[in-house]
C-alpha cells in the first residue's frame, strides 16, 4: 500500500521496513492537485493535502501536527470520512518529554501501518532499510554542493518518492551569485523558479527548504553490529529537525548558518506558502542571524513562477551582483 | 435615577457614577469613574462601548482596565512578575500558588489596539518589526513587550509550543529573538486514545492517553521548578493543591454566573460584561482574590435581576452562542443592539472554566486541565462541546468570530458550522472582527441582522 507523508520529519525507512510503500506527498504524481479556490487564511499547501486526501481515498496519509494548518486539515479530511489517515504529533521542543512523544508517535504509527496491512519489522529488517536510505541519503548530501539545483531538487524528489539515490550531473563553478533557498515546502511545479534565478545570473547552491537538502536528516549509519535500531532511528531522526516550527528554533539556525558559509551564499530566498506564518515571521531573524539580504516569495496558487516573482528574483540579483 | 438594568455610554456613567458615589458606593483600591482611563490610559475605545448600569459592572471594568497599574505596584511591592503565554489558564494556577508571584497573560495586549483605538500605535511598530497585518493582532504584543508602556517586563517568561496558534508562536519565537528568554514547553496535540491504550479522563468530557498526560506533566514539573526557582520556595504538592483549590474557587463562580445569566429567561447581565467576566478565569486578572470579589458582586446582581424579572435586554432577544474572543470589544454590544443576546460561549478558553480535579496528583490534574484545552485537540471535539453547550442554553443561532488573520480561523469555522449542522441543526455564521470594526459595522450588522432574522423565522410560536 501507498503511504504518503506530508513531512520529511517522519523516516520513510520506519514505513518500508513495515514492507508499505512510503511516499512523500508532495513528491506524488498527482500532487498537487488542480487549483481551486482558497479560503481567507488558508495555506495553500495544506489545502493542496487536503484535496489530495480527498482525491486519493484508498492511499494511507500520515498528517504532521507541525503546523496549525496541517492540524486542522487533518480535522477537514477525517470530518469528509477520510480513513487511513493518521496525525503524527511531531513536537516542536527539544525536551527530553518531546524526545518521548516523538518516539511513542513512531510506535503508534508502526501499530497503524500493521493495521493497514503491514507487518511489524524485526530489528535485522529495519536495520537493513535504515541501512540502505542512510546510504542514499549520504549520497545526495555529498552531491549537494556540486549539483545544479534543478537536477538536486529532482534527486531529492527521487529519494523522496522511491527511496533510492540518482546521481544529479555535477556543473561547473560558474559566476553566477550563490543563493540558498529557506522555507517550506518547494514542489515540483515550482522549480521553474530555479530557471527563472540562473537566468537573472544566480545559482541556487543550498536547497534548504523543507523539502530540499534540509531534510536529508543525520546520515550516521546505523550500528550493523549490534544496538536497538529502533532506538537509533528514533534518535537520530529525532535530533535532526531543524525546521521553523521548533521552538526555539534554534536547530534551524545551527543546520543553516555553516552551509551558508561554507558555500558563500551571498543571499537568500525566503520561499513560503500564502498563509504560512511560522515561515513568514522568519524573514527578520534570517536577516539579523545570516547578515544575508532576504527576498520573500510567495508561492503562487498555480504552477510555474509569475511575472511578479521573476521581476523580483531579478531585481533582487541586481543588487547583489 | 432609573436604576433598572439598561446599558449606559460613557457619558451616562458619568452621572450614574456620581449618583453612586452620592448614595455611598464602597470601592476598592483600584475603583475610580470609568472617564478616568480614557483620560489617564487613552482607551478611548470606552466612549464607543455601552456598559452595565451595575456598581458590580463598575468594579469588573475597573478591575480590567487598571491591571497594568495593578501590576507594577505588585513589582514595586517585591511580588514577582510571570508572563505566561498561549496556555490560557493553566501555568497562572501553578504562579499563584506560590507567595508574591502573579502571573499575567502579554497575550491580553491583543485588545489593547481596540481599547486605544490604534492611538498606541502597537500594530504598526509589530509591523516595522517584522510581524505585519498577515498575524493575528496578538502582534500588538511584540512591541509592548519593547517600548515597555503597557505592562512591566516579567521576571520569567512561559510559553507553551506544539499544538499552539501558529501566529502566536512564531510572535513568542520572534520575541525572544529580541532579548526576551522563554521557557517553552511542549503541548501536544490531544488526540483520542486508541485501543489498547490507557485513557485518562480529562475535564469538558474529554479524555486522553496517559502518555499524553505524563509528558505534559512532566513538562509542567519543569515549568513548577522554574516557578519555584524565582519565588525562591519549592512549589509542592501541599502548595498547588491549595492553588487548585484557589483557582477551583474562581470557576465554581464563574460556572454560576454563566449559569445565571445564559438560562435567564431575559439576560441579567449584556455579553460585553460576560465577555470580559469570563476572562478572569485564566489569570484572575493579576489579583486572584479580587477576581472573586469582583465575580460575586456581578453574581450577586445578576441574581437579584433575575429575581426581579429584570434584564438588559428583553425576554425576546434571539439566544445566540459565541465562538472565539472578538478583537472588537464593540461588536458584543451590536449583537444586542441587534435583537440578540448570548447564551453560552466558547472564547478559546472552556478548558479555564472547568473544574481542575482535585482527587488526583496536582501535577498531573494541571496537565490534564491543560490538556483539555479546545484549541489543542481536534476541532470536532470542541464542537461536540459547543453543541452540547447550545443546547443546554437553548441556542437559537451560532456565531463564530474570526480573527483577523489567527491561523487557527481559516479552518475550524467550517467544521464547527458543519458538526453543528449534523448534530443540532441551528443556523451559523463566521463574521471576522478586526480590531477596530467600524468601517465594517455596516456589513457585520447586516450579517449578524440576517441570522438573527433567520433564527427568529424558525421559532414555532
Amino acid at each position: 500500500m501507498r503511504v504518503f507523508l506530508t513531512t520529511p520529519w517522519i523516516p520513510a525507512e520506519w514505513i518500508r521496513a513495515h514492507q508499505l510503500d512510503p511516499c512523500a506527498l508532495w513528491c506524488a504524481e498527482t500532487f498537487p492537485c488542480h487549483p481551486s479556490p482558497l479560503g481567507a487564511g488558508v495555506c495553500l499547501f495544506a489545502e493542496w493535502v487536503v484535496r489530495f486526501a480527498e482525491a486519493q481515498p484508498d492511499a494511507a496519509l500520515i498528517f504532521a501536527s507541525a503546523c496549525d494548518q496541517l492540524r486542522r486539515g487533518f480535522d477537514t479530511a477525517t470530518l469528509h470520512g477520510r480513513h487511513r489517515a493518521f496525525l503524527f504529533n511531531l513536537p516542536a521542543t527539544q525536551t527530553p518529554a518531546a524526545k518521548q512523544i516523538y518516539r511513542s508517535e513512531l510506535e503508534r504509527l508502526g501499530r497503524c501501518l500493521c493495521e493497514l496491512g503491514g507487518r511489524a519489522p524485526t530489528p535485522e529488517s529495519l536495520r537493513c532499510e535504515m541501512l540502505k536510505a542512510a546510504k542514499a541519503r549520504r549520497r545526495l548530501l555529498d552531491a549537494a554542493p556540486s549539483s545544479p539545483a534543478r537536477a538536486y531538487a529532482g534527486a531529492l524528489a527521487q529519494f523522496h518518492r522511491d527511496g533510492v539515490f540518482s546521481a544529479p550531473p555535477a556543473v561547473a563553478p560558474g559566476n553566477q551569485v550563490p543563493l540558498a533557498i529557506v522555507g517550506g515546502p518547494f514542489c515540483a511545479p515550482h522549480w521553474p523558479l530555479l530557471d527563472v534565478i540562473e537566468n537573472a545570473g544566480g545559482r541556487v547552491v543550498l536547497n534548504a527548504t523543507e523539502t530540499g537538502e534540509r531534510s536529508l536528516f543525520s546520515a550516521n549509519e546505523p550500528d550493523s553490529a549490534g544496538g536497538n535500531p529502533f532506538d537509533a532511528l528514533a534518535d537520530a531522526s529525532f535530533n535532526a529537525i531543524a525546521d521553523a516550527f521548533q521552538r526555539p528554533n534554534t536547530p534551524l539556525y545551527s543546520w543553516l548558518k555553516p552551509r551558508l558559509l561554507a558555500r558563500n551564499v551571498r543571499g537568500l530566498v525566503l520561499w513560503h506558502f500564502t498563509g504560512c506564518d511560522l515561515w513568514r515571521a522568519e524573514a527578520p531573524t534570517l536577516r539579523e542571524l545570516t547578515g544575508l539580504p532576504v527576498l520573500l516569495l510567495e508561492a503562487g496558487e498555480g504552477p510555474g513562477v509569475s511575472q511578479r516573482q521573476v521581476n523580483r528574483v531579478e531585481a533582487f540579483l541586481e543588487t547583489l551582483k | 435615577m432609573n436604576n433598572r438594568p439598561r446599558k449606559l455610554t460613557l457619558s451616562e456613567w458619568d452621572s450614574r457614577y456620581s449618583q453612586l458615589q452620592r448614595e455611598g458606593l464602597s470601592e476598592p483600591s483600584y475603583g475610580g469613574p470609568l472617564r478616568r482611563h480614557l483620560i489617564e490610559q487613552k482607551d478611548f475605545r470606552l466612549e464607543q462601548l455601552r456598559f452595565d448600569n451595575s456598581p458590580a459592572a463598575l468594579r469588573l471594568w475597573n478591575f480590567l482596565l487598571t491591571e497594568n497599574d495593578r501590576l507594577r505596584q505588585a513589582r514595586a511591592n517585591g511580588d514577582k512578575i510571570v508572563g505566561t503565554m498561549k496556555d490560557l489558564g493553566t501555568v497562572p494556577v501553578m504562579a499563584y500558588s506560590l507567595p508574591r508571584v502573579r502571573a499575567f497573560y502579554p497575550d491580553g495586549a491583543w485588545w489593547t489596539p481596540c481599547l486605544m483605538e490604534c492611538s498606541d500605535k502597537l500594530l504598526q511598530q509589530a509591523e516595522a518589526m517584522g510581524i505585519d497585518a498577515s498575524f493575528c493582532p496578538v502582534r500588538a504584543m511584540l512591541p509592548a513587550f519593547q517600548n515597555g508602556e503597557h505592562f512591566p517586563r516579567p521576571d520569567l517568561l512561559v510559553c507553551s509550543a506544539g499544538a499552539v496558534c501558529d501566529d502566536f508562536s512564531a510572535i513568542a519565537q520572534r520575541l525572544e529573538r529580541l532579548g526576551h528568554s522563554i521557557l517553552w514547553w511542549e503541548m501536544p496535540r490531544r488526540r483520542p486514545p486508541a485501543a489498547g491504550e490507557i485513557s485518562c479522563p480529562l475535564p469538558g468530557h474529554l479524555a486522553a492517553p496517559r502518555i499524553q498526560v505524563d509528558a505534559v506533566q512532566a513538562e509542567l514539573r519543569r515549568v513548577s521548578r522554574a516557578l519555584g526557582e524565582l519565588a525562591g520556595k519549592s512549589l509542592d504538592d501541599a502548595r498547588l493543591s491549595e492553588g487548585i483549590r484557589a483557582a477551583n474557587q474562581v470557576r465554581r463562580l464563574l460556572d454560576a454566573l454563566r449559569k445565571t445569566v445564559y438560562c435567564a429567561r431575559a439576560a441579567p447581565l449584556p455579553a460585553l460584561e460576560m465577555l470580559v467576566a469570563e476572562m478572569l478565569a485564566i489569570h484572575f486578572c493579576s489579583d486572584r482574590q479580587e477576581s472573586l470579589a469582583v465575580l460575586d458582586g456581578l453574581l450577586a446582581e445578576a441574581q437579584a435581576r433575575v429575581r426581579r424579572d429584570e434584564g438588559v435586554v428583553g425576554p425576546e432577544a434571539v439566544r445566540v452562542f459565541w465562538v472565539n474572543p472578538v478583537a472588537d470589544l464593540r461588536a458584543m454590544n451590536l449583537l444586542e443592539d441587534l435583537g440578540g443576546r448570548l447564551c453560552g460561549s466558547d472564547f478559546m478558553i472552556t478548558h479555564a472554566l472547568d473544574l481542575i480535579p482535585e482527587e488526583t496528583p496536582p501535577l498531573q490534574a494541571l496537565a490534564c486541565a491543560a490538556l483539555s484545552d479546545p484549541m489543542v485537540g481536534p476541532t470536532i471535539e470542541r464542537a461536540a462541546r459547543i453543541a452540547r453547550e447550545c443546547q443546554a442554553g437553548r441556542a437559537e443561532a451560532v456565531v463564530i468570530s474570526r480573527i483577523p488573520g489567527a491561523s487557527h480561523c481559516a479552518r475550524e469555522g467550517e467544521i464547527i458550522r458543519s458538526c453543528l449542522r449534523q448534530q443540532i441543526g441551528l443556523p451559523a455564521i463566521e463574521l471576522e472582527i478586526p480590531p477596530l470594526s467600524d468601517a465594517m459595522l455596516p456589513a457585520i450588522g447586516s450579517r449578524l441582522q440576517a441570522l438573527i432574522e433567520t433564527a427568529k423565522s424558525r421559532r414555532t410560536t
